[in-house]
């Protein structure tokens, strides 16, 4: 035998020696990490999902009609195809609010899903090229002329769908077809699943649907802030001078959603408090019972010289022990969920981002500090007592 | 200065409103390499006083001078250090820990230790080997307790005892349970220890026989210690 006896293979064989009670404790420190990284998952990335799309979207401040501020986030952030429009002399009002540097104009025109293809539909992005800043820095390749009637860039997603063959080269929008001249970069944003053309043709397409458009009609403005003018109060000038717009800045992109992301984090946060409470009341429960069990132990051991510190060491690899693998296969539950049910969660389904490797990594710490840490909490009373006793007391307990 | 020195140690137990003096202000000194026998009817105090010495029970009152150093005015740690440094236990109960098999058990003592070898440079393990093999049990090194008899179980912890060369042996009935040939060489394993080590040897017996071999004799009646 050359299993070598140290404190370490000590607390593997006390840790094996009640194997259904050490295995319920694994399993709690499990399901509290699986939910805890779940959780933490799920909200990391719509955050993400929303501060990638602030940070890319070129934007300082975007204006839209009034009331249709969650349906702008939601194309800009989940790829959701909606439309609201509003009058072109919008355009020329907020041009004059003091501290705007530039801006630009967007059209929204939904496609019916039925129309062309299998594919899910594709919101159509009609866009001003002379004033354009927003599509630019993505655009593959450089296209030295202006789109032409009848040309259009397309999304990273939506390119991919077309490679792939699951739409025609040609898109056929309202009865018009559209050649596609370029592609975007993945933007992680809603912009990757749209297709761009130029607003000289709109007329054309709305001649062929019964879009609720009026000529002119724009949905969405974005404008830059000069140096040394504050992005909020500007957006404040415009609200307060423009009654039909809402006007939005750039850090304020996302609110909307981390309103409802509240409450299902609140949902978590009361499980996982919870779970954690239970766990801590197991991992005390069953520690309690091991400072019982081995009480004589732990005095033969202080008897024959282990300090104070040599006992609670013991104790301490045990916890530990117990919590690494509870949290580390709570770890794997925890992303695997997230994994699979990222699809059946619609706010996830439609963000484009996914965690990267980092942040899965940061979250998985996360996930092990806490999982092994509940264990530690429930366990450290219990371990005190029993470290404190005198030796010939604890031998003499039974 | 004698090895051990014991200043009026006493021990009340206060149970319900009854106070039971274990121990009755109890003086002894003890020098280094005395074998000295210690008998006494069942519930005289001798269990209790041998764990005042060891350093495993504070006494209610009185000091214990182990070198001259009172033993109970050191902290936590430093009571640990005399157990694991001076003293070597065996104690009347069955004390091996039933996870591990006897060579882990003597391992037991020195598993703390920062060295994996003792003073002489001899590795931990070498020792615990060699001194099952002077129990007789040299072919059961790595059985566990369970599969031991109970008088096998007594020689895995007779040699525990000596794992960490201990200055001071304090022997509670340690063969109390052993066939009278084992006793015999139980026996002449501690005078060897004694006479060849300079062991020191406190040797709690009901055998009035093996009590008269000791170069010194003491008796425990109700708490207080005689000497014979
Ligand atoms: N923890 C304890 N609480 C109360 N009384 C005890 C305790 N330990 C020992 N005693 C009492 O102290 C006396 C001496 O016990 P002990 O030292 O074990 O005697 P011996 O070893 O000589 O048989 C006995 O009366 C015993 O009942
Ligand atoms: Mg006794």
């Amino acid at each position: 035998m050359t299993n070598d006896f140290s404190v370490l293979s000590f607390a593997i064989k006390n840790v094996k020696r009640r194997p259904l009670r050490t295995a319920m404790l694994v399993l709690a420190i499990t399901l509290l990490t699986a939910v805890l990284v779940f959780a933490l998952s799920f909200i990391y990335r719509v955050h993400a999902s929303i501060q990638i799309m602030t940070s890319r979207l070129g934007a300082d401040i975007i204006v839209v009609p009034t009331g249709s501020r969650g349906a702008a986030e939601d194309v800009l952030l989940e790829n959701k195809v909606k439309s609201f429009y509003m009058d072109q002399d919008i355009l020329e009002k907020v041009s004059k609010i003091d501290g705007i540097e530039k801006m630009t104009h967007q059209t929204y025109l939904v496609t019916l899903s039925s129309l062309c293809c299998s594919v899910p539909e594709s919101l159509i992005i009609a866009f001003d090229q002379d004033s354009d800043f927003i599509m630019k820095p993505w655009l593959k390749g450089k296209i030295d002329r202006k789109l032409g009637k009848g040309e259009s860039i397309v999304g990273h997603e939506s390119s991919f769908n077309i490679s792939v063959g699951l739409v025609e080269v040609d898109s056929v929008l309202f009865g018009n077809v559209f050649k596609m001249v370029g592609v975007l970069d993945k933007t992680g944003t809603g912009l990757d699943n749209a297709v761009f053309i130029s607003d000289d043709n709109i007329s054309d397409i709305v001649k062929n649907s019964d879009l609720p458009i009026k000529p002119g009609q724009v949905s969405i403005i974005f404008a830059k802030i000069k140096e040394g003018f504050s992005h909020r109060k500007v957006a404040n000038a415009i609200e307060d001078s423009i009654i039909e717009v809402d006007a939005v800045t750039g850090k304020d992109i996302g609110r909307s959603i981390i309103n409802t992301l509240r409450d299902i984090s609140g949902i978590f946060s009361m499980t996982i408090a919870l779970a954690s409470i239970l766990s801590i009341f197991l991992a005390w429960t069953v520690f309690s019972a091991v400072a019982n069990e081995r009480s004589q132990e732990v005095g033969i051991m202080r008897a024959v010289g282990a300090k104070e510190s040599h006992v609670m060491g013991l104790f301490f690899i045990e916890v530990l022990l117990i919590g690494a693998v509870g949290s580390t296969a709570g770890i794997v539950f925890g992303t695997g969920l997230s994994v699979l049910l990222a699809k059946s969660f619609t706010i996830l389904k439609n963000i484009s981002s996914d965690l990267r490797a980092v942040e899965r990594l940061a979250v998985a710490v996360i996930g092990f500090v806490a999982g092994t840490g509940i264990c530690i909490i429930g366990a450290l009373v219990p371990i005190r007592r029993i470290k404190k006793m005198e030796p010939l007391t604890a031998i003499k307990e039974r | 200065m004698a090895q051990l020195q014991t200043d009026e140690v006493s021990m009340i137990y206060a149970i319900g409103g009854e106070q039971i003096i274990a121990v009755d202000k109890v003086s002894i000194a003890i020098e280094k390499g005395e074998f000295v026998s210690l008998v006494g009817h069942s519930g005289s105090g001798k269990t209790t006083l041998l764990s005042i010495l060891g350093g495993i029970a504070k006494p209610s009152s009185g000091s214990v001078r182990f070198e001259g150093r009172d033993i109970y005015g050191l902290n936590s740690d430093g009571l640990s250090e005399y157990r694991s440094e001076k003293i070597g236990f065996m104690f009347q109960f069955a004390s091996l820990l039933s996870v591990l098999t006897a060579k882990e058990n003597l391992l037991l003592p020195v598993l703390f230790k920062p060295s994996r070898k003792d003073a002489d440079g001899k590795l931990h393990e070498e020792r615990a080997v060699e001194l099952l093999n002077m129990v007789g049990l040299g072919d059961r090194i790595n059985a566990y307790p369970s599969q031991l008899s109970g008088g096998q179980q007594r020689r895995v912890a007779i040699a525990r005892a000596f794992m960490n060369d201990p200055e001071l042996i304090l022997a509670d009935e340690p063969t109390g349970d052993l066939d009278e040939e084992t006793e015999a060489d139980m026996m002449r394993f501690f005078s060897d220890m004694n006479k060849a080590q300079g062991v020191t040897f406190i040797l709690v017996t009901h055998n009035t026989e093996l009590a008269g071999q000791a170069g010194r004799r003491m008796k425990m009646v109700h708490g207080k210690n005689e000497e014979q």
